[in-house]
């Protein structure tokens, strides 16, 4: 450890100032226009905000998608992560680097490819009509399902990987421990997996929900002006209603959002680090 | 001057607001072999760090050789440091790792092989100059950062815990081969240890260091057989230590007689082995006892407080629980001038 | 039996739903006919080649290129000192320049684009390249320092005490000893970046001009308007250099270690 305060501070203050002149400052003056009403603080662009039916319809939805995409990718992610534990070690790598594969991909070609498998010629459509369960295409693009599809796909990989790190660490042999003891799989599920996987799982899931929350690509692509977001919609109050007092209280929301899910995050890394 | 070949000053060190050594005065002879002693952060690494150059003084004054180098950059000292850690450069190949120094001086071609290769030839590795550092064992890595650092011809050579890393085998080996190497350079060699054991075995001296002050400096002979303090005799294994007060030795229970008048001191201290038993005016009651090879050890309840005891094997057991009388014979005894 | 086979069974669906789109989407690249459909009418490779004619497409992936190569690259300038500065000295604020060089991966990168559009581009007239560059630096950063800052506490500190002390200058020292041990990370950094900042979407939304804007940023309204495989041919091409490039990282660098 070297002690000189001056080389150390030289070393670390461009990345420091950089950051705080191109990201810092920027932002927190773009977050404070909406405090910030004909010149005198005040909360009421945020009143104005809920006021629209339109803006209250996005909150929740962004909030009920994002729990949603939670909720499923975690029961899923469960099944796939305890697969994924069980292989033998080479196998299991390999299978991790297929789930992370994705990850890899540029957000706009992965949800590009849902246009072609949910949309009128695609896949889908094709397969229900030479099964003879429709007769004209049913739309599945620019709906709610089809963002929340494209969202699952999109985040699904951290839930598994995060699961399947929480899965690894369970203590050997506890499983089959309560198995012994008389545990059905349900009750090993809820009584030992679920409690000593909880961690993973907060992890996970901040991680997907912070994701789906903020999500842009995917409510542009599948959603479009139909199904908007809070991310869509701060992109059209600013591009078609040059309003930019809604997107900052938007850009408010989200950022709280995140932070609040960084600090979860932080916290439960400190706790870890300390048992 | 000899004498005074290396000196630490009124020598004050600190880690921002917290002092770790304070006025240190010390002088090391050329070509010694001395060993710095003490419990971690008593301040024995920080006072080697500072005269590597690793650390600037708060306060005081270092000299080397007859020059002033407390301000002096680590890189321009000529002391050499083996890391407790080895610190060996991983992405170079043993050869290298020996030779860094060298090539930093200028020193190329035949002459740079021919120093590198001596070097590596003292401490038994010529054979593994082409490998790379990770690969070896950790035996064969401090004899490469000792190689590293020897072939500097360092005027001094800071040694951190040089035996603390190995097994119990391979630091035997270590430590004849320290000894030899020093005999053989003549270098003056440094070595902070924990372990009273290795600085007994190698040093020509010891110094014994207690919060950031040194506590007593002697050869190992000295320190072993008359530590001036409770603390440098419960560090060199005197186990039965006390104080005295008034010709009396202060207990919990308060003061006791001696059978013989008390000598004007601070403290006394037994060893284990120093204390009669079978006879004498104290007695106590036996709570352990275990058998170790050629002696028995005892552990006694009495007056005095807890009393360790050792004695010849071949003498009758005393069981659990049984009351034996014993002494402490104040001619066996180590006399402290200081208490704490 | 069917509880056995239940957790490998989801297992594969899952694989399928991950993977199996990318698929789709590469088979649709081959495709014949003229407007995207699956299963593709007949096999030919006029949409792959098509890509590589769309003048817009060229300047975007130069455009892309360009930020994704540059940003990492002054992230890692920037960073490397930084990271170095947190791991070996006692930095004063310490946890504070932390924050502050790894907020950009908390907040959305819209808010970025949006804040960089308000009060750099609109009021001082930034021009918008600049923009796009100062934004993708900022938001590679936090990764550039996460990744080195790992690969420097996993490089044993005194290296570099021993450096010195066989007469090597802190500055030697880091070019000797420390950067060598720490390339691997340093290459990870830059893919990781380079990657992350080459599929970004959000940042640069607000920053395209006449003649500027990022690849993905022109994907996005090509597809608005054009509905041909060509998008189809074109995120293919780039998933595979993706793939290509993280499976070349792993190969040789064992990226994974780093990230």
């Amino acid at each position: 450890m070297f002690q000189n305060r001056t080389e150390a501070l030289a070393l670390a203050l461009p990345a420091a100032i950089f950051a705080a002149l191109v990201f810092l400052v920027p932002v927190i003056l773009l977050l404070s226009e909406g405090f910030r009403v004909a010149d005198s603080w005040t909360f009421s662009a945020y009143a104005d905000f809920f006021a629209q039916p339109l803006n209250r319809t996005v909150f929740l939805r962004t909030l009920k998608l994002g729990a949603l995409v939670t909720l499923v990718a975690a029961i899923i992610g469960y099944a796939a992560a305890y697969a994924i534990v069980s292989l033998p070690a080479g196998t299991k790598g390999r299978m991790i680097g297929l789930v992370v594969l994705p990850l890899m991909i540029s957000p706009v070609a992965r949800t590009y490819a849902w246009i072609v498998i949910l949309g009128r010629t695609g896949i889908v459509n094709h397969a229900l009509m030479a099964v003879g369960l429709s007769d004209a295409p049913i739309r599945i693009l620019f709906s709610e399902t089809a963002v929340f599809i494209g969202l699952l796909q999109l985040f699904l990989p951290l839930m598994i990987i995060s699961l399947v790190s929480a899965l690894e660490n369970l203590p050997k042999d506890v499983v089959p421990a309560a198995r012994v003891l008389g545990a059905n799989w349900l009750q090993v599920f809820w009584k030992i997996i679920l409690p000593l996987t909880r961690e993973g799982l907060v992890v996970g899931g901040t991680l997907v929900f912070t994701g789906s929350m903020t999500a842009y690509i995917t409510p542009a692509i599948l959603g479009g002006s139909k199904v908007l977001m809070l991310e869509t919609l701060m992109y059209q109050q600013v591009t078609v209603a040059n309003n930019f007092v809604a997107a900052s209280v938007i850009a408010f929301i989200l950022v709280v959002m995140s932070f609040a899910a960084n600090i979860l995050l932080k916290r439960i890394a400190t706790a870890r680090n300390r048992s | 001057m000899s004498d005074r070949f290396l000196a630490l000053d009124k020598l004050s060190l600190a880690y921002g607001n917290t002092v770790a050594v304070r006025d240190l005065d010390l002088e090391i002879r050329k070509g010694e072999l001395l060993a710095l002693l003490g419990p971690s952060g008593c301040g024995k690494t920080t006072t080697m760090r500072s005269i590597a150059g690793l650390m600037t003084p708060v306060g005081g004054r270092i000299h080397l050789d007859g020059t002033d180098i407390t301000r002096m950059p680590a890189n321009k000292r000529a002391v050499g440091l083996v890391f407790q850690s080895y610190a060996l450069f991983p992405h170079l190949s043993v050869f290298e790792n020996v030779a860094f120094g060298l090539k930093l001086k200028g020193m190329r071609g035949t002459e740079l092989e021919t120093r590198v290769t001596n070097g590596l030839k003292s401490v038994g590795l010529s054979s593994f100059a082409n490998r790379k550092t990770p690969e070896l064992s950790g035996g064969q890595q401090q004899r490469v950062a000792l190689a590293r650092s020897m072939v500097m011809e360092p005027k001094v050579l800071l040694l951190d815990e040089p035996l603390s890393n190995l097994d119990a085998r391979l630091r035997l080996e270590m430590r004849t081969e320290l000894q030899r190497v020093q005999k053989e350079s003549g270098v003056t060699m440094i070595f902070v240890t924990h372990d009273q054991v290795e600085a007994l075995a190698l040093a020509d001296r010891i110094v014994v260091m207690k919060n950031g002050a040194i506590e007593q400096i002697g050869t190992p002979e000295a320190i072993y057989n008359h530590p001036v303090s409770a603390f440098v005799a419960d560090f060199v294994g005197f186990e039965n230590i006390f104080a005295v007060r008034h010709g009396r030795l202060v207990t919990a229970a308060g003061g006791v007689m001696l059978s013989g008048a008390l000598p004007d001191v601070a403290g006394l201290a037994w060893r284990p082995r120093s204390v009669s038993l079978g006879s004498g005016p104290l007695s106590g009651t036996v709570r352990g006892v275990s058998f170790a090879g050629g002696t028995r050890e005892y552990v006694l309840e009495t007056p005095l407080g807890t009393i360790k005891a050792e004695v010849d094997a071949a003498l009758p057991a005393h069981g659990l629980g049984q009351t034996v009388a014993f002494d402490l014979p104040v001619a066996g005894a180590a006399s402290l001038r200081r208490f704490g | 039996m069917t509880r056995r086979l239940f957790a490998p069974l989801t297992l594969l669906l899952v694989l399928v739903f991950l993977i199996g789109p990318f698929l789709i989407i590469v088979a649709a690249s081959f495709s014949a006919g003229d407007t995207l459909a699956f299963p593709p009418q007949g096999l030919s490779f006029k949409w792959i080649l098509k890509v590589f004619t769309v003048e817009s497409f060229r300047d975007s992936f130069v455009m892309s290129m360009f930020l994704a190569i540059g940003g990492t690259f002054a992230a890692l300038i920037m960073g490397i000192p930084a990271s170095y500065a947190m791991s070996r000295y006692r930095l004063p604020f310490s946890e504070t320049v932390r924050t502050v060089v790894s907020a950009p991966i908390i907040v959305p990168g819209i808010i970025v684009g949006l804040a960089l559009l308000r009060y750099f581009v609109v009021p001082i007239g930034v021009p918008i390249t600049l923009a796009l560059f100062l934004a993708h630096t900022a938001l590679v950063l936090p990764y550039a320092v996460r990744v080195v800052s790992a690969s420097l506490n996993n490089l044993r500190p005194d290296i570099e005490e021993a450096a010195v002390l066989l007469g090597s200058s802190r500055l030697g020292a880091f070019f000797r000893v420390v950067l060598p041990n720490i390339r691997g990370g340093i290459l990870s950094a830059f893919i990781l970046g380079f990657v992350t900042s080459f599929n970004q979407v959000p940042v640069s939304l607000f920053l395209s001009g006449p003649g500027v804007r990022t690849l993905p940023i022109d994907m996005l309204g090509y597809m608005e308007i054009v509905f041909d495989p060509s998008i189809a041919a074109l995120s293919s091409l780039l998933a595979f250099l993706s793939i290509g490039i993280v499976f070349a990282a792993e190969r040789f660098l064992g990226f994974s270690r780093y990230v």
